[in-house]
C-alpha cells in the first residue's frame, strides 16, 4: 500500500518524497496564513493614533475590548447565531446529503455541483435578492396581501432575518461536507444492521451517525467559523437590533481606522474560534470513525 | 410494511432536496428576472426591458471587473488544486513523520474565517510588507481557503485510491511523474476537477478576502460594494444574469455527457 523502499537503503526517500507533494503546500499556508495571524497578534499590542500604528506595547486594546459592555453584547450575540445557524443547517443539511449519496445515482457530482453553483452570484447580490424576496415591499408579503393577510415583518430587518439569510448563505457547505463523508461510507454495513433485526433509525444511531461524524463535525465548524465572524448578511437584514461581533470588527479596519483594537477583536474572535475547534475536535474518536486511512498511525 | 415506509423516508428526503434547491435559487432566478425588469428597485408588477443589458455594453467598467474576478478565480483556484494534490497524496501515500503537521496546516485555513483571513493579510501586507492592494496579493489570500477546500475534496475522493496500481508502474521502472501522468491522473481527474471548480466559485466571488487585499481594482463584488451606496446598478443584475446563463448551459452540458454516458466523473457501478 505504501512507497517500496529503496533497495539502496535510501530509508529518508519517502520522507523526501513526502517533503516534495506536500512542502510546497504546508510553506504556503505558513507563509500566506499564518506569518498574517502573528502580525495581527502583533499589532493587538500596538496603539493607533489617527490612522497610523505605533509600536508602544500595552494592553490597552484588550481592556477596551473586555471592559466594553457592547463588544460583549456583539460577541455573545454573534455567538448564538452561530450556534443556531449551525444546528438549523445539520438539520437540513443530513437528510439532503444523504438522498444525494444514497440515490443520487450517477448525477451525484451534478447534484453537489448544483449546490455550489449560486455562489457564482455574489454574496451581495444574493442578499439584495432576499430582500426583494421577503422584504417589507418583498414577493411573498406581496403575494400575502394580494390574498388579504397582513405582511410578516419578522421576515426583514430582524435579526431572524439574518439567521435565514446566513443559513442561506452557508448550508452549501453543510451538505457537501456530508456528503463526502457518507460517499466513503459503506452502505452495506445497513444491510448487515438490517439482517441482524436492527430497526432502520437504531442502525442510523448506531452506525451511520457515529461513522460520519467527522464529516458531520467539519460541516459544523464550516458553518460555525464564518457565521461567528459574519458581517455583511446582518448589516443587510438584520436590522438595528443584529449588529454582530464582524461587523464591529469590519468597522476597525474601515471607517474607524483603529487597527491595532481590531486586531485584538480578530485575535479573540480567533481564540473564540480556536475553543470551538478544540471542543468538537474532543468529540471526535478516530477508532469509531471509519477513516484511519488518512489518519492512521 | 417497513418496505413503504422505508419508500416514503426517501421521499421526504427528496422533497427536502427539492426544496433545498428551490430555497437556494430563489433570489437566483429573482436576479436574472429583475435583470429584464424596467425598474429593478420595483421590479412588481412585470415590467419588462433590456434596459440593463444595454447599460451593461456601454459600460467598461464591468467588463474590467468580470475581467479582474475571472483572473483571480482561476489563478486561485490553479493553485490551490496543484498545492492540495501534492499535499493528499503526501498525506495519503507516505508514513512521513510530519504527516499529522501536514494534515493540520492543510485543514488549519477551514477554521479561519474569511474576514479573519481578510483583515490579517492587508494588516501583513500594507504594514510589514509594505505592499499596496494588488491582484497577486488577491489570488494568494483567495488561495488559503481554496487550499483547504480543495484538500479536504482531493483527500475525501482519495481515500479509496488503490496505491498499489502506482507501486506497480514504478516497478516497471516509471518515474514519480510519469506514473502520475500514466496512472494516477486518468483515475483521479474528476475529483482534480471538482476541487478546482469549488475553489474557483469560491475565489470568483468573494467579498471579505479580496475586498481587503485588492485595492481599487474592479471585481465583481467589490464593484457591487461600491455601488450599493448609490444602490445596485442595473448592470449588475444583467452581468450576474449572464454569468448564471453560462453556469446552467454548462451543467446542462455536463448532464447531457452523463446521461449518455460518455462521461462518467468517477462515478462507477
Amino acid at each position: 500500500m505504501f512507497a517500496p523502499r529503496g533497495r539502496t537503503g535510501l530509508a529518508h526517500r519517502p520522507h523526501f518524497r513526502f517533503a516534495c507533494l506536500a512542502g510546497p503546500g504546508a510553506a504556503f499556508i505558513v507563509v500566506a496564513l499564518l506569518l498574517p495571524l502573528l502580525s495581527i497578534v502583533v499589532f493587538s499590542f500596538w496603539r493607533t493614533e489617527s490612522y497610523e500604528l505605533y509600536a508602544d506595547w500595552n494592553l490597552g486594546n484588550y481592556r477596551d475590548l473586555l471592559g466594553e459592555p457592547a463588544y460583549r453584547t456583539f460577541f455573545l450575540r454573534s455567538l448564538a447565531m452561530a450556534a443556531a445557524v449551525s444546528l438549523v443547517c445539520l438539520v437540513v443539511a443530513w437528510p439532503v446529503a444523504y438522498v444525494i449519496a444514497r440515490h443520487g445515482g450517477r448525477y451525484r457530482l451534478l447534484f453537489v455541483l448544483l449546490l455550489a453553483a449560486p455562489f457564482f452570484t455574489g454574496v451581495i447580490l444574493r442578499v439584495t435578492a432576499l430582500q426583494g424576496l421577503l422584504g417589507p415591499i418583498g414577493l411573498v408579503n406581496m403575494a400575502l396581501g394580494i390574498f388579504g393577510m397582513e405582511p410578516v415583518g419578522v421576515l426583514m430587518y430582524t435579526p431572524f432575518a439574518a439567521g435565514l439569510g446566513l443559513v442561506y448563505l452557508f448550508i452549501p457547505f453543510m451538505v457537501t461536507a456530508i456528503y463526502l463523508s457518507l460517499v466513503n461510507f459503506n452502505f452495506e454495513l445497513l444491510e448487515v444492521a438490517k439482517i441482524n433485526g436492527a430497526r432502520p433509525w437504531r442502525a442510523f444511531v448506531e452506525i451511520t451517525w457515529p461513522l460520519n461524524w467527522i464529516g458531520t463535525a467539519i460541516g459544523l465548524v464550516l458553518v460555525f467559523i464564518p457565521c461567528l465572524a459574519s458581517a455583511v448578511t446582518q448589516r443587510f437584514l438584520g436590522g438595528p437590533q443584529a449588529t454582530s461581533f464582524g461587523m464591529s470588527l469590519a468597522q476597525q479596519f474601515g471607517e474607524t481606522g483603529t487597527w491595532a483594537l481590531g486586531s485584538a477583536m480578530g485575535v479573540f474572535l480567533f481564540l473564540a474560534s480556536l475553543v470551538v475547534i478544540l471542543v468538537v475536535r474532543r468529540t471526535i474518536d478516530l477508532k469509531r470513525s471509519g477513516f484511519t486511512g488518512a489518519l492512521g498511525a | 410494511m417497513t418496505g413503504t415506509r422505508a419508500r416514503s423516508t426517501v421521499i421526504a428526503m427528496g422533497a427536502l432536496l427539492v426544496a433545498l434547491y428551490v430555497v437556494l435559487y430563489a433570489p437566483i432566478f429573482y436576479v436574472i428576472y429583475t435583470s429584464f425588469a424596467a425598474d429593478i428597485v420595483w421590479p412588481f408588477p412585470p415590467s419588462f426591458s433590456l434596459s440593463s443589458y444595454d447599460d451593461l455594453l456601454e459600460s467598461s467598467l464591468y467588463g474590467d471587473a468580470l475581467r479582474n474576478s475571472l483572473i483571480l478565480g482561476v489563478g486561485s483556484a490553479l493553485l490551490s488544486t496543484v498545492l492540495a494534490t501534492g499535499g493528499a497524496i503526501g498525506v495519503l501515500r507516505y508514513r512521513a513523520r510530519w504527516r499529522g503537521l501536514a494534515l493540520l496546516l492543510f485543514l488549519a485555513p477551514l477554521f479561519v474565517a474569511d474576514l479573519l483571513i481578510g483583515i490579517s493579510t492587508l494588516a501583513f501586507n500594507a504594514r510589514v510588507l509594505d505592499l499596496p492592494g494588488n491582484l497577486y496579493s488577491a489570488i494568494a489570500a483567495n488561495a488559503i481557503p481554496g487550499t483547504s477546500f480543495a484538500f479536504l475534496i482531493i483527500l475525501s475522493q482519495l481515500v479509496r485510491y488503490d496505491w498499489a496500481m502506482d507501486d506497480a508502474a514504478m516497478v516497471f521502472g516509471a518515474g514519480p511523474l510519469r506514473c502520475f501522468l500514466e496512472i494516477t491522473l486518468p483515475t483521479i481527474w474528476p475529483c482534480l476537477l471538482g476541487a478546482f471548480l469549488i475553489s474557483f466559485i469560491l475565489a470568483f466571488n468573494n467579498l471579505e478576502i479580496s475586498f481587503y487585499n485588492l485595492g481599487a481594482i474592479p471585481t465583481l463584488p467589490s464593484v457591487a460594494w461600491g455601488s450599493l451606496r448609490f444602490g445596485l446598478g442595473p448592470e449588475l443584475f444583467a452581468l450576474a444574469a449572464i454569468v448564471n446563463f453560462i453556469v446552467f448551459a454548462i451543467f446542462a452540458v455536463m448532464y447531457l455527457l452523463m446521461r449518455c454516458r460518455i462521461v462518467r466523473f468517477g462515478y462507477r457501478g
